[in-house]
């Protein structure tokens, strides 16, 4: 995996993130309740979530997971060096998921001075099924 | 069924200010422990003015001001059967505690689109333009959200 974190040292194709999260708890998922103000039961109580079709019962919230993906990516750039981070949400977590990170430069260039990579990310469970997909750009330093 | 007419419609302003305790407690509840957004001086140190907000940070806003509901009652989405399908930030600065952050949220796209399996959806992109107290653009957030029918 590529540590540098120089423009020049960034190449198309390199792995750039890994990163393990979980395995998921229920209490992490009342904390980000709390913190983010997403109150949906869905995410808290498996009683409404069984009512509502989860057999298994709570399932964590997307935006959680997306933490998780920004976590990933700032651990990679320093935060004050990322430009845009978006992603799709392609599948539900549940508590007991262990959640792994990982990104791929996919392009770099530089526009108006500044030197930008973008990178695909995406976040699969211990199944390696697809949570949440998406790609960042970042703006990295020069050598020169 | 949304109401595909209400593409443009700009809603009134949140604006929210944002403290220290709400950046560590979001970082902690993802459990990131990185220390630019639980210690000043480990953010100073890193070259921050303080301790940033964490990418994620600006569904903070979104969700504690309560507004969403109304916004997809007035979008006639059922709420029973909306999807948050995508999510992207575009950073142009750091948000700092002590900000007043203020984001116009508008309807910028609305479409029907019929899935792979035929069935058909509407998707909803909102935008949010957030500025601070300076009047300083510092992010854009675009929420896509899937309404199954």
């Amino acid at each position: 995996m590529v540590q540098g974190k120089y423009f020049e040292d960034v190449n198309v194709g390199d792995a750039v993130i890994e990163l393990k999260k979980g395995p998921l708890q229920k209490l992490q998922l009342v904390m980000y309740a709390g913190a983010s103000g997403d109150f949906n039961p869905l995410h808290t109580d498996d009683d409404f979530a069984k009512a509502v079709g989860m057999k298994d019962g709570v399932i964590a919230h997307g935006m959680l997971i997306m933490g998780f993906v920004g976590q990933a990516v700032t651990s990679w750039v320093p935060k004050n060096r990322l430009k845009r981070l978006g992603v799709r949400f392609a599948g539900m977590s549940k508590p007991g998921n262990t959640i792994t990170i990982s990104g791929e430069v996919t392009d770099k260039r530089v526009v108006d001075g500044e030197n930008i990579v973008t990178c695909s990310i995406v976040a699969k469970d211990e199944q390696g099924d697809v949570k949440v997909s998406g790609s960042f750009d970042a703006a990295l330093p020069s050598k020169a | 069924m949304a109401d595909l007419s209400k593409v443009g419609t700009e809603y009134p302003p949140i604006v929210w200010e944002v403290e220290r305790g709400k950046i560590r407690e979001l970082a902690k509840a993802i459990g990131d422990f990185n220390p630019i957004y639980l210690d000043r001086d480990a953010a100073v140190k890193a070259g921050y003015k303080d301790t940033p907000a964490p990418p994620t940070f600006l569904t903070v806003p979104m969700m504690w001001c309560g507004k969403m509901p109304d916004f997809i009652n007035d979008l006639k989405i059922n709420f029973m059967m909306v999807l948050h399908g995508e999510e992207e930030y575009e950073y142009y600065q750091e948000i700092y505690p002590g900000d007043v952050i203020t984001g116009i949220p508008k309807v910028t796209k609305m479409e029907e689109k019929t899935s792979k399996s035929g069935s058909k959806m509407d998707m909803i992109t909102l935008e949010v333009l957030y500025t601070n107290q300076r009047g300083e653009k510092v992010a854009k957030v675009r929420s896509l959200l899937v309404e199954r029918k």
